[in-house]
């Protein structure tokens, strides 16, 4: 089937099966690969992307889910050259060891802040849930979060 | 395997008469199916609810809150009138998976995957909850404790979906309490839950206690036993206690890789306990 | 010689792989899908023994799109791959030995066509009886999981002995007993084992693959496939984790036969999680029976114990484990006469092997446990009866090893007793909420750093100038998530003096980098970053040396490197750097320099059976703290606060320092509360990452983690590993908090709440004595 979608500010159209799983059409046909595969089964967190601004999982979505849909992958953030102030906190803040999560995190983070400019630091624990970092102990993903909402509450 | 996003209940029908039509509501469950049988569903046709406005909303008539059945978790739990007037079942879709499980996953699919663990299912049966099922043939209601007949059975009929839950307010009810014991603090899978209503007068009694367990049984379970012996005393761990006897009578659990059979019948007393030191 | 410059103060040097990590654009192997690409997949029967009669691949090869489907006999080589014995078949041929054996490989045009065709291959197998825990596969007559060893299952047996055990203990006034028990754990981490493989037309295996040994990678390939090591070439990116469980052959093997049969063309093998569960390495289940003796006033005289390791089917490290896990069994403490026995055994489990702690997470257990146990019986407090014991610098260790290294357990301890979370932990305690307890627990942990000896501890760095002035860091070692090679940056910058950014990165690739060893064993900066250090010394002299001809000085010491020149501050005038990349040949921009880590003189006689890793030398250690609440009504464990003091000798980034103390941590209490294999007969129940728990964002406290002052004199810049530790504090010191609360010891991990629950339902058992 055709499906029609915005992907990180960009408009796709194209030929798809219908029952390609949305995690495997990012990555294997369109080169988007900050979502990553670690389960398969909506365990793991790390292929979360944003739908419409709501985190989801994308190995939980088939291609035909997302027509006329807008997705957004941390890479539409930013980039290194121009990183979005989540990245810029996740780097800074050491909330990166392996970075496998980082992506999925940073998805899971913009999806919240987009919502709750001043969330608490139990609020982002607990918006992180669904995302497993083996590395890290979540300690500092939880501190660049709250960094990245006071650099972009400190915006005009 | 093909994917049809209807827009209307009438194209849905449509869909639904396709051989190898299968009802896909969130996807959190029957995608995580379909995966482990890959490659062993090829003629299948997944129908999605996700795009049909009528199985949508929340509204409220006489008390009673209608929950369109592709509401998902995360949309009831931002809702308003759920949360000020279903703090039990909200209280519960806070604990259902992490958050973007509740974002996908819905109401609806909850009640129609009829999984013993359930999360919104203790509180569904404890506020006496009925299902609206539609087919071509109209509309029909039931109770959801009629509704699920066993893991993964419901009575749902072909061509046939859940299409809302009717949640009665429980109105009058002082204690809204729900408590899932998983083994750990999020993505976990109850291992055992208690949703408890209870209505006292105003010296403390009880005057109606209505408790639901979860994971303890082949369905979620409610126990007149335990409900009857908690009418007219206060709420002490002495008076508890022999309630919460009462619940390890009647839960039926098994042994699985989360916890044993043993445990589970302990615990499904104990939280009864737990009333004791809540307000 | 030029005096060496001092370097400037260290800014924060965050870490080289964040940013791109974050923004999603670092590519994984994983991340890696070349045009033309072919899927390989294994077939596994899912059978822990069986005799293997037949495999059936007719339907198979019908299928549209299935290339190749390749068993043993399509295996070129030996067939056998493992990174010390060699007994793990890539495709098995008679027998299967696990639940996650393969006998079949199959090559295909799409994924969906690779999991068809695996659907379509059976297998005749006759089982076989098996042993599923150590104690039946050591009774006599047992069937056997290798033929023809003469020592039946056992792997390795191994004694460690010094003073006289048995006669010390007759004479101890205080004598305690008990039997610990550790569960299988899981790497989980969250990349499973793949990669990508090409055979190229001059005959070259290509392969990016998630590994922590690309050197000693093209040897095992090599043997197993019948290859010359010199025609495979490895690349590791970075990997997303592995904690010991991408130290030998996971997929390489296989995917080297895959690409054997189809030259010139990709070939792409990822296992999913389940396969990565079957498959893959564990952290070995281990039975400890402990014996202590003490003095009444809680010096510790004697120990004897006896630790069985499960190694499973295959060798894969399980010796090498279990012996340090022997090593580290009597704890952190001067005790004159230990004996110590080990066992690694085979069975028909899962294979285990490597994990971030080798061996020593599950021993922390035991004499962790032991040394609460005494401190209960003792009435004494248990961080004074650990500072009484804790081994200090210069004393003879339990394996009879003289510690000339640093030994910072003290600093350690007395980090922990001043303390708030320690010095309040009593009125914490009182304030426990209705159906709630409180308790706190703290363990003494340490671990070994290094390969231990006889086996050579080397790195060889190698630093290129680059034409544009910056410098290019060629790291040999893998960095699985630890920041090694942000180390290895960081390390260069300040040693010349140079802007972060003027250091750039090349991970592994064995035709572009020098052999230097795994990524594991806490080594990975010790001894790459000073054989670093000593190419920039070498690169100083030259950079200087060079620029003195430009510069026409006839004395290197007027010469200083400064960000992008060689500066001659008596006259103002320098050179850039980049002219001094455009004016050097390539073979002069490159210096190369080698490390071996120093190992333990005389090493005592103590130790017998040791083939190779005994002892070691240099040691990190930690006190660690833990507040837990317990919940009466359903057992579940929160642990309130975790304290971890650390010394880890001179910390060179205290970021990167803070993030393996608390990794390790979480590792840890994923350990000590949740994580477990769930065995049936062989076969695995927890196959998925909802049926192996691993602790989520909600589970695990804001661990704080502090270093204390110290310095290893043999380190570069002074420091020390610090990957494992960490690892190893959380299971003794939660099980010593939860003691505190119920009065009874946790004999077996992990702590689940149904566990705990029955703990606090019996009559306490460990009394107090006056």
């Amino acid at each position: 089937m055709t499906i029609r979608f915005v992907l990180n500010g960009r408009e796709m159209c194209l030929d798809v099966a219908p029952d390609r799983r949305a995690v495997v059409l990012l990555r294997e046909d369109l080169a988007v690969l900050g979502p990553k595969e670690g389960c398969g089964s909506g365990e793991c967190g790390a292929c979360s992307v944003l739908v419409d601004g709501e985190h989801r999982l994308s190995c939980l979505m088939l291609a035909a889910q997302l027509d006329g849909r807008e997705v957004l992958t941390s890479e539409g953030l930013g980039d290194t050259e121009t990183p979005h102030p989540l990245h810029q906190a996740f780097a800074a803040h050491g909330a990166v060891q392996c970075g496998f999560c980082s992506p999925g995190m940073v998805v899971a983070a913009a999806g919240l802040l987009g919502k709750k400019a001043r969330p608490s630091r139990e609020e982002v624990r607990r918006v992180l849930s669904g995302n497993l970092c083996r590395c890290t102990g979540y300690v500092k993903i939880v501190d660049a979060v709250l960094a990245a909402a006071r650099v972009l509450r400190g915006r005009p | 395997m093909n994917v049809r996003l209807p827009v209307t209940l009438a194209e849905l029908f449509a869909a639904l008469e396709e051989p190898g039509a299968r009802v896909l509501a969130g996807g959190t469950d029957l995608l995580v199916q379909l995966r482990s049988r890959a490659g062993a569903h090829g003629s299948q046709t997944l129908v999605g609810l996700e795009r049909i406005r009528e199985l949508q909303g929340i509204t409220a008539t006489d008390g009673v809150i209608r929950i369109g059945a592709a509401e998902t978790h995360a949309s009831i739990l931002e809702n308003r009138l759920a949360r000020s007037r279903l703090p039990l079942l909200t209280a519960a879709l806070a604990e259902l998976g992490g958050p973007a499980i509740r974002n996908m996953g819905t109401i609806g699919g909850n009640a129609c995957t009829a999984s013993p663990a359930g999360d919104s299912l203790p509180p569904l049966y404890a506020l006496e909850a009925e299902v609206e099922l539609a087919s071509r043939q109209g509309l029909r209601r039931m109770a959801i404790s009629g509704f699920i007949q066993g893991p993964g059975r419901t009575s749902l009929e072909r061509g046939e979906i859940l299409s809302a839950l009717l949640v009665p307010q429980a109105k009058g009810f002082d204690l809204h309490h729900f408590e899932k014991v998983g083994r750990r603090s999020a993505l976990a899978i109850a291992v055992v839950s208690l949703a408890a209503l209870i209505r006292r007068d105003p010296s403390g009694r009880v005057l109606e206690a209505r408790l639901a367990l979860g994971s303890v049984g082949p369905t979620v379970l409610r126990c007149p036993e335990a409900e009857n012996l908690l009418t007219g005393r206060r709420l002490t761990l002495a008076s508890l206690k022999p309630a919460a006897a009462a619940l390890r009578r009647a839960v039926t659990p098994i042994d699985d890789v989360r916890a044993t059979a043993a445990y589970r019948r302990q615990v499904a007393g104990n939280l009864l306990l737990r009333l004791a030191v809540l307000a | 010689m030029p005096q060496s410059i001092p370097p400037r103060p260290s800014p924060p040097h965050p870490r080289a792989d964040g940013l791109a990590k974050a923004c999603g654009t670092e590519r994984y192997a994983a991340d890696l899908y070349p045009p033309g690409l072919v899927w390989a997949g294994a077939f596994r029967p899912g059978v822990a023994h069986a005799r293997v009669r037949a495999v059936h691949t007719d339907r198979a090869q019908a299928v549209p799109g299935v290339i190749r489907v390749l068993t043993a006999k399509d295996v070129p080589g030996t067939n056998l791959q493992g990174i010390v014995h060699k007994d793990q078949p890539v495709l098995c041929e008679d027998k299967v030995r696990h639940a996650g054996d393969p006998v079949a490989l199959v090559l295909a045009e799409s994924r969906e066509a690779l999991v068809r065709v695996l659907g379509l291959i059976t297998a005749d197998l006759e089982p076989l009886p098996g042993v599923f825990t150590p104690e039946e596969a050591l009774k006599p007559g047992a069937p056997l999981i290798h033929d023809g060893r003469p020592q039946g299952n056992i792997l390795l047996r191994a004694v460690i002995a010094k003073g006289r055990a048995a006669q010390a203990l007759r004479r101890c006034p205080v004598r305690l007993t008990g039997v610990f028990h550790l569960p299988m754990q899981d790497h989980g981490f969250l990349e499973t084992q793949n990669g990508v493989a090409l055979l190229t037309p001059d005959g070259v295996l290509e392969m990016d693959v998630s590994t922590q040994a690309p050197f000693r990678d093209r040897f095992e390939i090599g043997h197993a496939l019948g290859l010359s090591p010199w025609n495979i070439r490895i690349r590791a990116p970075y990997l997303g984790g592995a904690f010991g469980g991408k130290d030998g052959a996971t997929v390489q093997c296989l995917l080297g036969l895959a690409a054997m049969n189809v030259p010139g063309r990709p070939v792409k093998m990822v296992w999913d999680r389940e396969e990565c569960f079957l498959a893959g390495y564990k952290r070995h289940p281990a039975t400890l029976r402990y014996t202590l003796g003490a003095e009444a006033d809680g010096r510790l005289t004697a120990l004897r114990c006896r630790l069985v390791y499960d190694t499973g089917a295959y060798a894969h490290l399980g010796g090498e484990v279990m012996e340090l896990g022997l090593e580290h069994a009597a704890g952190p403490y001067r005790i004159e006469h230990v004996r110590l026995e080990g066992l690694a055994v085979y069975t028909n489990n899962p294979v285990a092997g490597a994990m971030r702690g080798f061996g020593v997470a599950q021993a922390s257990f035991g004499f962790e446990g032991m040394m609460d146990a005494l401190a209960r019986r003792l009435d004494m407090d248990p961080l004074e009866l650990r500072l009484k014991n804790a081994l200090r610098p210069g004393d003879v260790n339990p394996a009879g090893v003289r510690l000339t290294s640093s030994v910072g357990l003290v600093e350690c301890l007395e980090t922990v007793r001043t303390h708030p979370l320690w010095t309040g932990r009593r009125q914490w305690e009182a304030q426990a909420p209705p159906l709630t307890r409180r308790g706190v627990g703290l363990a003494a942990v340490f671990n070994a750093m290094g390969y231990g000896r006889g086996l050579p501890d080397m790195a060889v760095a190698k630093l290129e100038l680059l034409e544009d002035g910056r410098f290019r860091v060629y790291s040999s070692v893998a960095d699985m998530g630890q920041g090694n090679a942000s180390a290895y940056a960081q390390l260069v910058a300040q040693d010349l003096n140079q802007d972060a950014g003027a250091v750039e990165l090349l991970q592994p690739d064995t035709e572009r980098c020098h052999p230097s060893g795994s990524s594991s064993a806490g080594r990975t900066t010790y001894s790459f970053g000073n054989a670093l250090l000593k190419a920039c010394t070498a690169m100083r002299v030259k950079l200087l040396s060079r620029a003195a001809m430009v510069l026409m000085r006839d004395e290197l010491t007027s010469l200083e490197l400064a960000p992008g020149r060689v500066v001659h501050p008596a006259s103002g005038r320098s050179l850039a750097l980049a002219d001094l990349g455009r004016l050097l040949s390539r073979d002069d921009r490159v210096c190369v320099a080698e490390f071996l880590m120093p190992v333990a003189q005389d090493p005592p006689k103590t130790g017998t059976a040791f083939p190779i890793g005994f002892p070691h030398l240099f040691f990190s250690y930690a006190a660690h703290l833990a507040r837990v609440e317990v919940d009466e009504l359903t057992g579940r464990i929160r642990v309130a606060d975790y304290l971890a003091a650390t010394d880890g000798g001179r910390v060179l980034d205290p970021q990167r320092f803070h993030q393996q103390i608390e990794g390790g941590v979480a590792q840890g209490l994923g350990y000590a509360l949740m994580e477990e294999v769930a065995l049936d007969q062989g076969r695995i129940l927890s196959d998925t990452l909802s049926t192996y728990l691993l602790p989520t964002s909600l589970d695990l406290p804001d661990t704080l983690s502090l270093a204390v002052d110290g310095c290893e004199d043999t380190g570069p810049r002074g420091l020390k590993g610090v990957g494992e530790v960490g690892m190893n504090g959380p299971l003794p010191c939660l099980a010593a908090a939860l003691a505190s609360i119920t009065g009874q010891r946790p004999d077996r991990a992990p702590l689940t709440p149904e566990r705990v629950l029955r703990a606090l339902n019996r009559k306490p058992r460990l009394r107090k004595q006056a």
